[in-house]
């Protein structure tokens, strides 16, 4: 129970993280009338991911491992250009909110609509085909009648699902924190953070596409710490669907994520450190 | 605009992998036992791995891994050298079964599920057996060639691991005076030696010290006899004439050198990195080829064991080295001639048909058991693979 519901919890929180400060940066700038664009992108990235989930486990053909792997690593790799493009568009868009020129939001968040739906669906599509497999394979569950046997129950369903309950409450509870939060220091904090995220996006990509034998390295390891942070315990697993943080990195992963995270992060404070907004929006 | 093209190459990069990379899913049940053996189950919990079956024909597997522990479990489908990842199944929470799908060519694997999802997990070895409808793995002559490479490297290592092992108790027995049973595993151990006989043998600094009969050994110019016949001679002395048998601390001395030049060759074989034996696909062609020429000159002729008679032991070991190594390049050689993969395939059989008519419970009968007519009957099904088998290098190199 506990161990399935860690995994629903993992693979929830690395979508929540994302959709949460996409909506509270909407509310915050009083764009809500995009909003339905970003719940958009979430519904299709679900109904494509269950799709998907059911067609690979019950229809004729399936994926081949390389496949799942590649696709799984391309997806995070662009889901990390998405990412990175909307925390400077968040940071811009910010600018001009400070300097109370709302045409230029006006323009920044037109070409952003579509973008917002594609980062919405992506966020929640990276690990969608990952977390369909697995609510698939738990209805299945119990049929087993040689070697792995297991008495039918509801159990793994149930654990998975209260792991994304819970979440996509975690999520609620990032917006609400960040919607008391005042414009600069949401700007500030969320970009960092997110720039952290998409790190461990990008080195989960690297990591899939060197499983697929696309990439070479997969057993130069960096470090392991998988002694210290089990990878199924509570710890490891909030490490893992916040950061993407894996206890055993091999050396190709940890330098993705340093190349990323140095000078997207260095930009990202340079750009931020001159941001004076003369208007500070309050919390409504 | 822009944005529009973002959209359509995030959806070209999604989709093109996806057709390109479908495969079929095995279908389960059904009353087609082909598809059946493709079509395995995993048990794993805490402590365990059990899988349904140890091997499976070639061509796409499916393993429904199911998770009978308490805590997430992994399972991977590794490459012969442990480290490449054929395939793996990831997130198995306990009590759910999660189905991963692989085309697995011939060769060896090995299985390991991952309670945790730390560590080397648990491991076994998994078999994939050649199956004539095997087509649908289509691969570039480099993989091909990769691969022979691969498996052949493994064949060799396990082949030389086995003979270290069989070796260290032969020569136990031997020093133990434990005579009737050393007389039994002598072939049994030699077996290892001869498969490989053809790697053993381009170290020239120990196969004279290992493989010498006592015919090769110049005795005038003060050349030491040593290694596996000469133990041999000991162990079967009745045909020689007036034989005076070593004394005990003489069979510890020939016992340790023995055992210390296989040691040593195994480390050489076993050596990884830069001091790592390679095996061109040539030199694996041409292995093949020499293995059936060591058949032709003295298993055949009955003088490697003159004393045991038990040629045909080495006979046999010679022709699996011999049939393993085509079968590392038959894949390559299909794609460059169709013909003389065909005709190698069926004289390979019609050979081993011959030999097995020689058993003898789980060996073979003595080479003093047969007559002309036997060895004549055998040289005939040995020039008739050994004619086309001389066009293999040519083949697979062209």
């Amino acid at each position: 129970m506990l161990a399935n519901f860690l995994i629903g919890l993992r693979e929830g929180l690395e979508a929540a993280l994302v959709v949460s400060i996409l909506v509270a940066y909407l509310v915050k700038s009083e764009r809500r009338e995009l909003l339905p664009r970003i719940w958009a992108g979430v519904g299709i990235a679900v109904a494509v991911a269950l799709a998907f989930g059911a067609a690979l486990t019950f229809g004729p053909r399936g994926l081949t491992f390389e496949a799942q792997e590649a696709i799984g690593g391309t997806l995070s790799i662009v889901a990390v250009a998405f990412v990175t493009w909307m925390i400077f568009w968040m940071s811009t868009a910010a600018r001009g909110l400070g300097t109370e020129l709302r045409g230029q939001i006006d323009r920044a968040a037109e070409g952003g609509r579509w973008s917002l739906v594609v980062v919405a669906m992506l966020a929640v599509g990276r690990e969608g085909l990952e977390t369909a497999l697995f609510l698939w394979a738990a209805t299945q569950a119990g049929t087993r009648d040689t070697v792995g046997t297991v008495t039918p129950t509801w159990e793994p369903l149930v654990g998975a699902l209260l792991g994304i309950l819970v979440a996509v409450a975690l999520g609620y509870l990032i917006y609400r924190g960040a919607i008391r939060l005042n414009l600069t220091v949401f700007f500030t904090w969320t970009g960092a953070f997110l720039i952290l995220v998409a790190g461990g996006v990008l080195a989960y990509g690297i990591h899939d596409l060197q499983e697929a034998g696309i990439l070479p390295g997969l057993h130069t390891l960096a470090f392991d710490v998988s002694d210290a942070i089990p990878p199924s315990s509570w710890y490891g697993t909030l490490l893992k669907g916040v950061f993407n943080f894996s206890p055993a990195t091999t050396w190709l992963e940890a330098a993705a994520w340093l190349l990323y995270v140095v000078p997207v992060g260095g930009l990202f404070l340079f750009r931020t450190r001159f941001v004076r907004p003369t208007r500070q929006l309050q919390e409504h | 605009m822009r944005i529009k093209t973002l959209l359509a190459s995030a959806a070209a990069l999604a989709v093109v992998p996806m057709l390109s990379a479908c495969t079929e899913n095995a279908s389960s049940g059904g009353g087609d036992a082909k598809a059946d053996a493709r079509a395995l189950t995993v048990g794993s919990s805490a402590d365990a791995c059990e899988l349904s079956a140890t091997e499976a024909p070639a061509g796409t597997l499916s393993f429904d891994v199911t998770n009978t522990g308490s805590d997430v479990t992994e399972f991977y489908l590794l490459g012969s050298d442990g480290l490449r990842i054929v395939g793996e199944v990831e997130n198995i929470g306990p009590n759910l079964t999660k189905k991963l799908t692989v085309n697995a060519p011939e060769g060896d694997y090995f299985t390991a599920c991952k309670p945790g999802m730390v560590g080397e997990g648990i491991r076994a070895a998994f078999k994939v057996t050649h199956s004539e409808d095997e087509q649908a793995v289509s691969a570039s002559d480099q993989e091909l060639i990769d691969q022979a490479q691969t498996n052949y490297r493994a064949y060799v290592q396990d082949q030389s691991a086995q003979l270290l092992v069989k070796t260290k108790e032969f020569v136990q027995l031997y020093e133990g005076g434990k005579d009737d049973e050393a007389r039994a595993l002598y072939p049994v151990a030699r077996e290892h030696w001869e498969r490989i006989e053809t790697v053993a043998e381009s170290f020239g600094d120990l196969d004279p010290l290992t493989d010498a009969r006592e015919a090769d050994v110049d005795f005038a110019a003060g050349e030491k006899w040593t290694g596996w016949h000469r133990i041999e001679k000991d162990l079967w002395p009745q045909d020689a004439k007036g034989y005076t048998a070593l004394t005990s601390a003489e069979r510890t001395t020939y016992g340790d050198d023995l055992l210390a030049n296989v040691t040593e060759l195994d480390g050489r074989i076993q050596a990884t990195g830069s001091d790592a034996l390679t095996y061109p696909i040539d030199a694996i062609a041409n292995g093949s080829i020499g293995l059936l020429e060591e058949v032709a000159n003295g298993k055949i002729t009955g003088e490697e064991e003159a004393w045991s008679h038990t040629d045909l032991w080495d006979f046999q070991a010679n022709v699996d080295g011999a049939r393993v190594a085509y079968e590392g390049v038959q894949g390559l050689l299909e794609g460059k001639d169709p013909e003389l993969a065909k005709e190698l395939t069926a004289k390979f059989a019609a050979l081993q048909s011959v030999l097995d008519q020689y058993r003898d419970g789980d060996g073979f009968v003595l080479y003093t058991d047969l007559t002309p007519a036997d060895t004549k009957k055998m040289t005939d099904a040995v020039n008739a693979l050994s004619e086309p088998l001389s066009k293999l290098t040519a083949a697979v190199t062209s």
